[in-house]
């Protein structure tokens, strides 16, 4: 017996009583369970429920790679009070308890992404079935979002799977494949995705029987007293919980109310009878949902998926496909770049000046494959093949079929002009020439290069196997072409491609540098650095900026500095003591010898450098300063303002197309924390208004270079906001 | 009308003494970074590459039919068929004689040819009677058989082949190829001290190649894994300051008391690759591709396996007498130095009209070597040997060295253990 299709896409048939029900959601890419889409599934439910002579209940879905991707984000975006959202979740409750009480068993076949809500219905299952489709993904990714598991995914999967298992899914967020949840037991079986109907009529068999159905508890929880005593009790209980928080404490700061919620939520609720459990998650979940942590995390998460559909430029057809590259300068940047090729399965052509350099971007990239060897992401057959299509040269043979080059070879506008134009007569006249510079302008770089339309930025950020962000920086000449190409092949390579528009700094290093000079202009005036980075830090910011500053290097630092200072005058406030550190007394921060700079790097525990108080008094003497206290507060906002001054402007210029590229630029770039949403929606936060008086503040006390820019007023006169709209 | 044999360009690894530099490294690593090299300086796209042949003697398990691995490592495309070919020392020019004759029998176009060779990682073999206790232990079932197995086990089991001295030993007539090169010091009267200086001639031209930058043109640098720090520039075998006094310090040996062959006048054991990109003539211009020089005629040759030193002068008699040429035509010439006593034994030989009347039925002798023109840039004995790759490589530097000197006609000859001589006449483009 077969019924038409529902409103929402649930397709049932009915034939040798069992009930197969097909869910393949109208008019989406994917399936999710909106509110109408459960309450049709509530009537479906309480149909069967209602049906005589009915043996099995299955449920797969109808979208190849997707089983159900979730609840509606935009539903939980959109909850703006606690009670709201944990009626959200209660209802959803009731009717998954619907579920489980249907008198025959119930199966959910699992082939593609089950996340979130799709797991939980899939738990208030009977049985569930995986395949082994690289696409079935199995987790309960909410703390990502800032919320925890709604419905029901903080009862029914601890009781399933055990306390240990459900709270390393739960607060990493992270799905598994279909092995990997049937090891863990959130599946009773992974089939092959081939054979998944034989596999699953199979399985409907032998759970006919009732030593069948005993053999799968028994796979579940095969031991369940000792489960009890190693796990569930609530001892037991109390201590993973304690170790579980203190790793979450360490990874997040605090910072994330999410996970630290979902831990309480599991440790308090798992003795407790599954009713009162839900009541306390759908409590919890509400209160959480109107978090403006959880708004930020969410509308990141829209800006995120946005950026990956984004071309970076409008042309017709498809982008240019690149099928062989080349990498000039194997140092740490330019090996980094040449591995993240061969990962790509691309083959590269790495040049450098003699043989022993080029050795050094084989090392560079054999090191990352080891630290991936070690995370086990790679095996050493794989890791062999991939390093196979590097190819070393000293000379340009290899160039002339190369789609793409990228320079990466020292900082220096004259060396780069010069070794560009020797590239241009190597290569065809259309092959893309991107240049990883981080400072110098675009279009002077193309000056005189033939084919200009070709020649564009691509500054990758270090190191480049875990930073995920590239700045895609055309020149006046760039064509749209070139843009598009680059931008997919930055996709190809596992990055977040971000088109910015040429200035000094682009945006990234325009809005860190200051930033990091504000810092060291504290530390001129007789700040110390410990307090400074505890106070950014306490922001959310993952290291401090002295911390910063040795990591990037202070000679790094001050070059940038030097380059910005000249281009945009004197509100990019200059603090020489950075030149007087690494050229006076040279010192450079992680890198070089001794690894001192503002702290000192030997051995795991990061102290201040003792020298540094001596140095600092000696400049003052010398530049004429007294050293004066600055409060919390103005440390805070002379760092993070200067920063939010600079990227209005940097809207105002059309830098960005959007403030959301400037967040996410932001938060890939230098690791401004998520969970505060992004540098421009703190802005928004604060409100123009308050920002333009702090400003004014901060320039008649520590000088003109704090004067708010004319959008600032203008935004402040008009009450503008940066968003002026959830994205969507 | 026959096609052509045009080779468009080929590139070798540095050749590394065997337990060395490159022990860690196998021979389908060497023969893929060559291979992606000569496809990356070539330009060529590879989906107009018709077959991969590479000769290969040691055939390492783990990499079967080792020519379709390095295919698919050096990238090229899953579409691209590709085999191995053997024929011992011969392989490497097995690989390009191979597919000239498909050019010429209209199977394909374009090829890419060479060999490789890991002596460094030739195993060591568990012996017969291991084997089978290995194996009747796997099949037992039962505890009690198990043991029955275990009970029948001897220490002498353990005894293991050395896998490159069992590939060394001609099964048939049942020498080491040192000894073989012991057998032609005899019939040709080459004393001890010959040989030394024979080497140490070897070493010097060698070293004086590398000193001048001669051989580099023909080398690909290799960042070494598994660090890639340490780039291998330059071959390792060489010595500038190899004396007579000191090879005079060794004892011989493969005869320790009436020998006359030793390991400083023997070539060492080495690991390397080369390869060439080979197409027709008509397919070269086509493409617009200048080739460095022609495969004119080539022939291999059979003699008894304990004389199979004398290989150069039977095939290259062959190969001169198919392509209508005779050692006048020659102006460069690559003699594989197995043995500076099998070296010796066939200048001898070709310089020698008794010898030409009693083995080819002719007057005259083939032709005296004029030792200026021979092995100019070093040989196997200060070289090194890989055995898979060196025919290769004498084609490879033959025709570097013919541009350089302005020259036309080269040979390149090797002996093959088991008792061949393969013989390639060469011409500059």
């Amino acid at each position: 017996m077969e019924m038409p299709a529902t409103p929402n896409g649930f397709r049932i048939k009915i034939t040798d009583k069992v009930a197969d029900i097909v869910f393949d959601l109208n008019d989406e890419k994917v399936n999710k369970l909106t509110t109408p889409v459960m309450e049709e599934f509530d009537g479906l439910i309480k149909q069967l429920a209602g049906t005589d002579d009915l043996e099995l209940m299955v449920l797969r879905s109808g979208k190849p790679g997707i089983f159900i991707a979730g609840a509606d984000i935009a539903e939980i975006a959109d909850i703006t009070d606690p009670v709201a959202g944990a009626a959200l979740a209660s209802k959803g409750h009731r009717i998954l308890d619907r579920l489980v009480a249907l008198p025959f068993p119930t199966i959910a076949v699992i082939d593609g992404a089950c996340l979130g809500g799709g797991l939980e219905l899939a738990l208030a299952c009977t049985y569930r079935i995986a395949t082994d489709n690289p696409k079935t993904s199995i987790g309960l990714p909410e703390v990502n979002l800032g919320i925890i598991p709604g419905f029901g995914g903080t009862q029914r999967l601890p009781r399933l799977i055990g306390m240990p298992k459900a709270l390393s899914m739960i607060l990493s967020g992270k799905p598994v494949n279909g092995r990997k949840a049937f090891k863990l037991g959130v599946v009773d079986a992974v089939v092959p995705a081939e054979f998944a109907t034989e596999k699953i009529a199979e399985f409907a068999g032998y759970i006919k029987s009732a030593a069948g159905r005993k053999a799968v508890l028994v796979r579940r929880n095969s031991r369940p007293f000792r489960r009890w005593l190693t796990q569930d009790n609530a001892l037991a209980r109390l201590v993973t919980a304690n170790i579980a928080c203190r790793n979450l404490m360490k990874k997040t700061k605090g910072c994330y109310p999410a996970p630290l919620k979902a831990l309480e939520v599991i440790r308090r609720t798992l003795g407790m009878p599954l009713a009162a459990g839900l009541a306390v998650e759908a409590r919890e979940f509400g209160e959480l949902a109107v978090t403006p942590i959880s708004k930020n995390l969410i509308n990141l998460f829209y800006g995120s998926e946005a950026l990956k559909k984004d071309k970076g430029a409008v042309i017709d057809g498809k982008p240019r496909q690149i099928n062989r590259v080349g990498v000039l300068g194997a140092g740490v940047m330019g090996g980094g770049i040449a591995w993240n090729f061969t990962k790509a399965d691309i083959p590269t052509r790495l040049k450098d000046l003699n043989w022993e350099a080029v050795g050094k971007g084989y090392e560079a990239a054999a090191n990352i494959y080891g630290q991936l060897k070690k995370l086990r992401k790679y095996n050493q057959r794989e890791i062999d093949i991939k390093m196979h299509h590097l190819s070393g040269t000293t000379d340009f043979s290899g160039f002339g079929n190369l789609d793409i080059v990228v320079e990466a070879i020292v900082e220096d506008l004259d060396i780069k002009r010069k070794v560009l134009a020797e590239l241009a007569e190597h290569v065809p006249e259309d092959t893309i020439i991107a240049s990883n510079t981080s400072t110098l302008p675009i279009t002077e770089l193309a000056e005189g290069l033939p084919h200009p339309e070709r020649f564009i930025g691509m500054h990758f950020f270090n190191p480049v196997n875990r930073m995920p962000l590239v700045e895609v920086i055309p020149g006046k000449e760039t064509s749209p072409e070139t843009i598009a190409a680059v931008v997919a092949l930055s996709k190809r390579l596992g990055k977040t491609p971000i088109v910015v528009q040429s200035c000094p700094g682009f945006l990234v290093n325009r809005l860190l540098l200051p930033y990091l000079s504000e810092a060291v202009m504290l530390l001129q005036e007789g700040v110390s650095p410990k307090d400074v980075d505890r106070v950014l830090t306490g922001f959310g910011m993952p290291m401090g900026p002295f911390t910063l500053l040795d990591e990037v290097g202070i000679d790094v630092a001050h070059k940038c500095a030097v380059v910005l200072a000249a281009a945009y005058g004197e509100r990019m406030a200059n603090a020489t003591l950075l030149e007087c550190m690494c050229e006076d007394h040279h010192l450079l921060g992680k890198k070089g010898g001794n690894g001192k700079g503002f702290y000192l790097h030997q051995g795991k525990k990061q102290v201040l450098n003792p020298d540094l108080p001596a140095i600092v008094g000696d400049w003052r003497e010398a530049n004429n300063i007294s050293p004066r206290q600055c409060s919390d507060a103005d440390i805070l906002d002379r760092c993070l303002l200067t920063m939010v001054n600079e990227a209005v402007r940097c809207l105002d210029e059309g830098i960005v197309a959007d403030p959301v590229h400037l967040d996410m630029a932001m938060i890939m770039g230098i690791g401004f924390p998520p969970f505060r949403g992004g540098l421009l929606r703190y802005a928004d936060e604060l409100g123009a208004e308050h920002i333009w008086t702090r400003l004014y503040e901060l320039a008649e006390k520590y000088g003109d270079r704090f004067k708010p820019c004319e959008r600032l007023q203008q935004m402040t006169r008009n009450q503008r906001e940066f968003y002026n709209e959830t994205v969507r | 009308m026959k096609e052509r044999i045009a080779i468009i360009d080929g590139i070798r690894t540095p050749m590394c003494k065997a337990g060395g530099v490159f022990k860690d490294i196998q021979a389908d690593q060497l023969g893929a970074w060559i291979v992606t090299e000569l496809i990356a300086r070539s330009e060529i796209d590879p989906a107009l590459i018709d077959e991969l042949i590479m000769g290969n003697v040691g055939n390492p398990t783990h990499a079967m039919n080792i020519a379709r691995v390095i295919a698919l490592k050096a990238g090229l495309p899953q579409g691209l068929p590709a085999f191995t070919v053997h024929r011992n020392c011969g392989s490497g020019n097995e690989a390009l004689t191979t597919a000239a004759a498909k050019i010429q029998a209209g199977d394909g176009d374009i090829y890419i040819v060479g060999g490789t060779e890991s002596m460094s990682s030739m195993p060591l073999l568990y012996g017969p009677r291991m084997t089978e206790f290995f194996a009747n232990l796997v099949k037992s079932k039962t505890l009690s058989q198990k043991l029955g197995v275990i009970s029948k086990f001897r220490p002498s089991f353990l005894k293991p082949v050395i896998g490159i001295v069992q590939g060394l030993t001609d099964p048939v007539c049942g020498l080491i190829m040192g000894k073989t090169a012991e057998l032609l010091a005899r019939e040709f009267h080459i004393t001890r001290e010959e040989q030394d200086r024979y080497a140490v001639e070897s070493h010097k031209k060698a070293a004086a190649a590398i000193e001048s930058g001669r051989l580099a043109e023909e080398i690909l640098p290799i960042p070494v894994p598994s660090c890639y720090k340490a780039v291998q520039e330059a071959d390792d075998g060489p010595r500038d300051n190899q004396s007579m006094d000191a090879l005079g310090k060794l004892r011989p040996y493969f005869d320790r008391h009436n020998g006359t062959v030793t390991v400083g006048n023997s070539c060492p054991l080495t690991d390397a690759a080369a390869a060439m990109l080979v197409m027709s003539e008509t397919k070269a211009k086509e493409l617009g591709l200048t080739p460095i020089g022609f495969l004119r005629g080539y022939a291999y040759a059979g003699l008894e396996p304990q004389r199979m030193g004398l290989g150069p002068i039977y095939s290259t008699v062959k190969a001169l007498d198919r392509s209508g040429m005779t050692m006048s035509d020659i102006e460069l010439v690559e003699l594989n130095e197995a043995f500076a006593a099998q070296a010796i034994a066939n200048l001898r030989a070709f310089d020698s009209d008794e010898f030409a009347a009693r083995y080819f039925g002719r007057h005259h002798k083939v032709g005296a070597i004029d030792p200026a023109i021979l092995n100019v840039n070093g040989g196997a004995i200060a070289l090194g040997h890989p055995v898979g790759m060196t025919g290769a490589r004498l084609v490879i530097t033959t025709l570097k060295e013919l541009h350089r000197r302005n020259c036309n006609v080269g040979l390149a000859t090797m002996c093959i253990g088991g008792g061949q001589g393969g013989a390639l006449l060469l011409e500059a483009a």
